[in-house]
């Protein structure tokens, strides 16, 4: 790909670095950020009820059946030079598409009812998420939606874990009523170190610019997809 | 505006070096679930020996204001300027002698000279970098000649089994356990000064300070290591320990030791890498420039999880070029990058030109600062 874009291996692995460092610095600021949503703020002062967990499952059914079709929309998006890419993006939409199912599990192991979080609409902030979601994958070449990516598995891998071990804890609940936080973490722990390969596959390209604004948008419309449960 | 130039440090340890093996003679024997959280803190933090203001029967020698005079006396010898001359004093610390007045007042009134102009800080291991930015500022402001900050600690005094034994319902639970036995076997005594003037030294090596920065994230984090209110109440009104009925409710409630949240402290850590890559990107820092990294940092095993952070980022520096003396010397909270200087600056490890980063983090409530110094 370097050739088409005329880029210097120099200036490509500077590129790779500043966008991983803007990524890094969005992570850190959302995760200053999750600190004080109110529910993570219960979690974390060791507050949490039982009602709590199930309107976190509720609240986030909705964006993650969403998930698998945000992402096969990109790569549907993704032109020819950038295969590779498409086939991530493809591979990504699989692995994401049934996750909702074990969410649904675990939200009538707890005492819900299946019909209330199918049926649960989305809030307020997963409204505004999935909007946002869905218009940068209809973009050309949406090679901006990797900050999303590295923002939506990183709660994967650095924050489901914590938080699930937390709810377990709190509520005294057994592993596979929260096996949709801890299948997260033992699944997403190898994305995080491909970014840097795909970073360098897209340098050059006009959307790679974006990525760590992109993943800031996304982090920030998550973040208010929790402030707002059941705002519907 | 004046330059201002860190031109001499110095540094006081009381007693000889202690080891892992006898650290229980001075801070004393709780019991063996103390003993095993111990052993397993000290393979974490990687810590050696470190020295302690009491004797080993568990007896105070000094006053944390005597620990500070001692290494700003020791300052002074290795200096070009002699005690008298002096016309500035902040003074940092964790937890000083007296709840009030000031440390400063404390540290002045043992050292014996002046008049002179003085400020406290009292926060956790960063108070340091506000005391050096405070003296930094007086030189630059061409109000002060030789002004010095001093950080010192007797965190130890804290750390004998009286502090703990009418509380033992409030650190029943393994993680307040945890929070109160990772600081009984990480924290140590000691204090360290540096002295900022408005020229380098004729005849010794002297650094001139770019710029002190530091940043506190208190809004978006709650308290992770602190004093003065029980583990799970700490952000409630009730949970402060003078709203107590009296000081002994609050100890008894756990409203008095010293704690660490270790989840908290984790999450935290991100947020002090993230600060520090601003930093990068905003062009203060150029990782490759920095021939000296002194990074204070409590344990090794969060040195680990800082430079997984940083990875593929550009931002690592790199770890030869990384100074630390944290194994012989031990943790020292606010005095710990003075005592690191004065090492540094003993050893005449920098040439000139070479630029030297200072990084102090603070998990109290989430506080990172940075200092840059060019070697002349």
């Amino acid at each position: 790909m370097a050739e088409i874009h005329s880029i210097t291996p120099d200036t490509d692995r500077q590129f790779v670095q500043k966008t991983l460092r803007g990524l890094a610095t969005a992570w850190t600021d959302f995760e200053g950020q999750l600190e004080r949503v109110p529910i993570i703020e219960k979690l974390n002062r060791g507050k949490l009820r039982i009602e709590d967990y199930q309107a976190l499952l509720r609240n986030l059914r909705q964006q993650v059946v969403d998930g698998g079709c945000w992402i096969a929309r990109a790569a549907s998006n993704v032109s020819v030079d950038y295969f590779d890419l498409r086939s991530r993006f493809m591979r990504h939409s699989v692995t994401e598409h049934r996750d909702f199912r074990m969410l649904e599990e675990n939200y009538v192991s707890v005492g819900g009812r299946l019909e209330d979080i199918q049926s649960a609409p989305k809030n307020i902030g997963s409204e505004a998420l999935s909007a946002w979601m869905f218009h940068r994958a209809s973009q050309p070449d949406p090679f901006d939606l990797l900050g999303s990516m590295f923002i939506i598995e990183g709660l994967g891998s650095r924050k489901a874990k914590e938080w699930g071990k937390a709810i377990q804890d709190q509520l005294d609940l057994t592993p596979e009523q929260v096996s949709f936080m801890l299948y997260h973490s033992e699944n997403d722990d190898d994305h995080l170190a491909e970014f840097e390969d795909w970073i360098a596959l897209v340098a050059g390209a006009d959307k790679a610019k974006l990525i760590p604004k992109t993943a800031r948008v996304t982090a920030r419309l998550y973040a208010l997809q929790l402030e707002e449960l059941d705002h519907v | 505006m004046n330059e201002a130039y860190l031109t001499a440090a110095g540094s006081f340890l009381p007693g000889a070096p202690v080891t892992n093996e006898e650290m229980g003679q001075y801070i004393g024997v709780i019991d063996g679930k103390s003993e095993r959280l111990g052993r397993l803190t000290l393979r974490q933090n990687k810590i050696r020996t470190r020295h302690y203001a009491l004797n080993a029967d568990g007896v105070p020698l000094y006053t944390n204001a005597q620990l500070a005079s001692h290494a700003i006396k020791d300052l002074v010898s290795k200096s070009e300027l002699s005690l008298s001359d002096i016309d500035f004093l902040a003074a940092s610390t964790t937890q000083g002698d007296l709840i009030v007045p000031g440390h400063a007042s404390t540290v002045h009134g043992e050292l014996g000279v002046g008049p002179m102009e003085i400020a406290s800080f009292q926060s956790v291991c960063a108070s340091s970098m506000m005391a050096a930015k405070s003296a930094v500022l007086n030189v630059r402001a061409d109000d002060k000649r030789a002004a010095v900050a001093v950080g010192s600690e007797f965190a130890s005094r804290f750390f004998r089994p009286g502090f703990y034994q009418d509380a033992r319902e409030a650190i029943a639970r393994d993680d307040h356990r945890m929070a109160a036995e990772f600081l009984r076997w990480t924290l140590s005594d000691g204090a360290g000064a540096v002295i900022f003037e408005p020229r380098p030294n004729d005849r010794r090596r002297s650094f001139k300070v770019e710029w002190i920065k530091l940043v506190s994230l208190a809004a978006q984090f709650d308290v992770c290591m602190f004093a003065g209110a029980s583990a799970d109440t700490r952000m409630e009104t009730e949970g402060v320990w003078s709203h107590y009925p009296s000081p002994i409710e609050a100890a008894r409630n756990g409203a008095v030791m010293l704690l660490q949240d270790m989840v908290l402290l984790k999450r935290i850590i991100r947020a002090w890498v993230g600060e520090y890559l601003k930093l990068v990107d905003d062009e203060h820092i150029n990782p490759q420039a920095i021939d000296w990294l002194l990074c204070h940092y409590s344990a090794h095993s969060l040195r680990t999880e800082i430079i997984s952070i940083l990875e593929g980022t550009g931002g690592m520096i790199d770890e030869e070029k990384w100074f630390t003396n944290l194994p012989e010397k031990g943790n020292t909270g606010s005095a710990a990058l003075f005592i690191m200087l004065d090492e540094f600056m003993e050893k005449d490890l920098a040439k000139p030109g070479d630029q030297i980063l200072c990084v102090v983090p603070e998990s109290g409530r989430a506080i990172v600062s940075f200092m840059l110094l060019t070697a002349q």
